[in-house]
């Protein structure tokens, strides 16, 4: 009997449900009496390029650690594309990771460090190949087109010892792209990087996150990242402080207006009766929100106020930062 | 499995510890063989007690072959290149038991080159000094076969110890101060115990029949113990411990 099955439906680019790519929940870390990580939860998507900030000491570096199963979670979990680090297969083809600036041994030549990786590594596709001189080769052909990635080149036959910081920083890097991974995580990647080194850094991670790719990297300094991140996790004390786009952050900036008047209480009244919100600094001087100089120098005038001194003050974003940070859970 | 495997061994051949550890292990081996050789008279180097000594130089090669294991734990801990390690290979204890068998793989080269030493050059003396051979075959034999496993499982046993101390230094000076003084304290004090020691179970494998030693399989198969059992304590510490 002849049965008809329905047409195929076109193929069309149905949106696969995407696993968070990174997740916290509920994540905590007790190392002896000391409180790392404290209940941390948030995930990031796919393809998001997310800042991870906090004072020294805040739980970054622990938090990046129970990721890569480094570091056993006290309680709490923490997920890598849906799963345990150590469950996935392969896991360092799918995630790339430099945690410290220097975990190289100086004697050892860079283009070896990342062979020996290589190696561990292991190759995507056996395919028939030999099984020592197929996995010597595809080791040498990954560890090459690395080394070209960072433009490490011809410097990769030295021993690491005699590699500036800018080097070490790109060969840590390359370890991390051996297995062309989906995710990269960096801790604290522009520490001590000279300028050009951080420029450097800046681009490459943009071209990475141009991919469609997701980073997750850590700094205590915002203004290293503030150019490349499109969302902050911000963290103080191993609590979550906030979690938003950097354009939320951003929105934080204020223009504040910083007022000298002897009879400030009484500039106070005159512009809380046109809906403008100030703050009451001493007795002779005020903060003023949303509002411009010339329009608080124009109540100030209608209510026969004396001003001495009428200056806009606005914050960066590192001061929002940083309120945000010290204004923590202590 | 493999794969660690090889990268291991990429490890190894590619910093100079190992070469060190062959020079000085090649300096200690030439020395003794050489002093025992010369020093002797050539009546005293006809008893068969004295050829034994003369061409058991190459044992020496099993304090070198447990800093082979040693080291391949301890520098990972030390320069941070666990890390890494651990993330490309997250089950912590097949990098372990790569480890581990790296340094079996590294423990009998050093074997080999320490027997070709002590017995060429220990056949030399004899020869030139128109000696005669006193040592039976089975003897030579054992003394071959029990050097080549003490460096072997020696190398493998410096594996589990670095594992557990992880601190490189401490556990250099530990497997010295061990090899060199607690051992032979025990061994020089408590007889009834110190034939159980790890050093004292290597040398039952070569040392000919001693009577106050274990026999040679026995002692083999003790050693082979301390190695599982020092092995398996350094893969559950390493696993359970925290990288940070």
């Amino acid at each position: 009997m002849a049965t008809t099955y329905p047409a195929l439906e076109p193929s069309v680019a149905v949106p696969v449900e995407q696993p968070q790519v990174v997740r916290a929940e509920h994540l905590s870390k007790r190392f002896g009496d000391v409180v790392a990580v404290d209940d941390l939860t948030f995930s990031l998507e796919h393809g998001t390029v997310t800042g991870f900030l906090g004072p020294n000491g805040a739980g970054k570096t622990t938090t990046l650690r129970m990721l890569l199963h480094l570091v056993e979670p006290t309680s709490g979990r923490a997920l890598v594309f849906g799963g345990r680090y150590q469950d996935l297969a392969r896991p360092a083809a799918r995630v790339g990771a430099v945690l410290e600036v220097a975990d190289f041994h100086p004697g050892r030549s860079g283009r070896d460090h990342l062979y020996s990786l290589a190696l561990a590594l292991g190759r995507r596709d056996p395919g028939g190949d030999h099984w020592f001189l197929g996995r010597e080769r595809s080791a040498a052909e990954r560890v090459d087109a690395v080394l070209d990635l960072v433009e490490l080149g011809s410097a990769g036959r030295r021993r690491v010892g005699s590699y500036s910081l800018g080097m070490r920083q790109r060969l840590g890097l390359a370890g991390a792209l051996l297995g062309d991974p989906e995710l990269l995580i960096l801790d604290e990647p522009a520490n001590g990087l000279d300028p050009e080194g951080v420029r450097w850094l800046r681009d490459f991670l943009r071209a990475f996150a141009a991919e469609g790719k997701t980073v997750f990297v850590s700094s205590h300094v915002l203004a290293e990242v503030a150019q490349t991140v499109d969302q902050v996790v911000i963290i103080n004390k191993g609590r979550l402080v906030t979690f938003s786009p950097l354009a939320e952050l951003t929105g934080r900036l204020t223009g504040d207006v910083r007022v000298r008047a002897p009879e400030a209480a009484r500039l106070q009244h005159a512009l809380d009766r046109e809906g403008i919100h100030s703050e009451l600094l001493n007795g002779d001087e005020l903060r003023v929100q949303g509002a411009s100089t010339a329009r608080v120098g124009e109540i100030a005038y209608h209510a026969d106020l004396l001003v001495h001194a009428l200056v806009p003050e606005s914050s960066s974003l590192e001061d929002v930062f940083l309120e945000l940070t010290a204004e923590g859970p202590s | 499995m493999i794969d660690q495997l090889l990268s291991e061994l990429r490890k190894m051949r590619s910093t100079r510890t190992n070469l060190g550890l062959l020079a000085g292990m090649i300096g200690l081996t030439l020395l003794t063989v050489l002093v025992n050789g010369f020093v002797l008279s050539a009546n005293e180097l006809q008893t068969h007690d004295n050829q034994h000594t003369l061409l058991s130089a190459g044992t020496n090669g099993a304090l070198f072959a447990a800093l082979i294991g040693v080291m391949a734990i301890t520098s990972e801990y030390r320069h941070g290149t666990i890390r890494p390690t651990f993330v490309v290979t997250p089950d912590r204890r097949r990098v372990i038991a790569a480890k581990v068998v790296a340094s079996l793989l590294m423990g009998v080269a050093f074997g080999i080159v320490a027997i070709a030493l002590s017995f060429g050059v220990g056949y030399a003396i004899l020869a030139g000094r128109g000696i005669d051979f006193a040592l039976a075959t089975n003897h030579v034999l054992l003394l071959l076969l029990g050097t080549l496993f003490m460096t072997a499982l020696w190398a493998a046993l410096g594996v589990g110890l670095g594992s557990v101390v992880k601190n490189q230094v401490f556990a250099v000076i530990g497997v010295i101060i061990w090899a060199f003084v607690i051992d032979n304290l025990l061994r020089e004090l408590v007889p009834d115990a110190g034939r159980f020691t790890p050093v004292a179970a290597s040398d039952s494998m070569t040392a000919g029949f001693a009577d106050y030693l274990l026999a040679p399989v026995a002692g083999g198969l003790l050693l082979l113990g301390y190695v599982v059992t020092f092995v398996a304590a350094g893969a559950l510490v390493v696993a359970r411990r925290d990288v940070t």
